[in-house]
């Protein structure tokens, strides 16, 4: 018991030093199952009939559309498929962690958002992002809705703007990590043997860790899609009409 | 009592309080989600998808703050203070 739990800490803990060798393989794998699924879609569409999976992809791409257009308006038409791509992508990476690659000894798998080092890139990506894109539709005065209520408000206005890539990057890391982890401390009572009494507590929670595995998918899929929705939000704020 | 113990005791129960903490905050939380929801959902049916959206975007904001409180929790019980081997260790002899 000890030993998984030190060993799955282990393997999270040395973010100075080396390089998390599991985590990049196993999204360099996310991104080729992407590529891959969207071309064997696009592919589809070569044929005058429309497909059932055409039909599912689409119910997705056309909400993400809807839901980024109606946000930032005409504007936000450019941003569509860097809204649908990062929901696609930080989907598949938080739901890649349910095959258990890790358990059968091969040098991949878990989630790669359990990892701070994949999500805060893609905070920052945001972040970046979202002020580049500001500076090149409204120029310097990008920098003055800093000072806007009032210049008193800049340090506020200031600590606002350099927290959201932080909770983004701690809200899906977090989320995602926590539930690997509820997982593995109930697997671990599983596999010890615990009595209280006449009661079997590890014969009584063996069916715990569906349930956790069921949470795992409805959490990934939530956070998947408030950081997308957020994302949008943050650009809406940095190009809306209202600035 | 050894100076161990007693880290590994406090340790448990700041353990204790972070999650009972973390349960009560988002239990209250999600309720008070849940309940606007069916309010705004009986008082206007044909916005129910709309709704349900903005519902699990809250309760995904809003559940993101327990889940950050218990991972800190765990990393303090099982990386800063590593209880269990230290229970293991007062075990031990």
């Amino acid at each position: 018991m000890n030993e998984k739990l030190g060993e799955h800490t282990l393997w999270h803990l040395p973010v100075l030093g080396a390089v998390h060798a599991d985590t990049i393989v196993t999204t360099w794998i996310v991104m080729a199952l992407a590529l891959a699924f969207f071309a064997w879609i696009g592919a589809s569409y070569r044929s005058a009939y429309q497909t059932k999976r055409q039909i599912v992809v689409e119910g997705v791409v056309n909400y993400i559309a809807d839901l980024a257009t109606s946000t930032l308006g005409p504007r936000g038409e450019p941003f569509v498929p860097f809204f649908i791509a990062l929901f696609v992508f930080i989907f598949l990476l938080n739901q890649f962690g349910v095959l258990p690659f890790k358990a059968l000894g091969l040098p991949f798998g878990g989630s790669p958002t359990a990892d701070l080092n994949t999500t805060v890139p893609l905070a920052l990506l945001v972040f970046f992002m979202t002020w580049i894109v500001g500076f090149r539709y409204n120029g310097i005065k990008q920098f003055a809705h800093l000072a806007k209520p009032n210049p008193l408000l800049l340090p506020f206005n200031l600590l606002d703007e350099l927290v959201r890539p932080v909770t983004l990057a701690a809200r899906l890391f977090f989320n995602i990590f926590v539930g690997e982890l509820l997982f593995i401390i109930v697997a671990s009572i599983v596999v010890a043997h615990v009595m209280i009494g006449p009661v079997n507590l590890s014969l009584a929670v063996t069916i715990v860790p569906f349930f956790i595995q069921f949470f795992n998918f409805f959490v990934g899929t939530v956070q998947a899609f408030v950081f997308t929705l957020l994302a949008i939000v943050y650009l809406s704020l940095a190009i809306g009409e209202s600035h | 009592m050894s100076s161990e113990a007693l880290v590994a005791a406090f340790t448990l129960l700041a353990f204790g309080i972070i999650v009972a903490g973390v349960a009560f905050g988002s239990a209250v939380g999600d309720g008070i989600v849940a309940s606007k929801a069916v309010e705004a959902i009986s008082r206007q049916p044909e916005a129910r998808p709309n709704i349900m959206t903005f519902m699990f975007l809250g309760v995904g904001v809003l559940e993101a703050f327990p889940i950050i409180g218990l991972g800190l929790a765990f990393y303090m019980l099982l990386v800063v203070a590593n209880v269990p081997a230290m229970l293991a260790k007062m075990a031990g002899h």
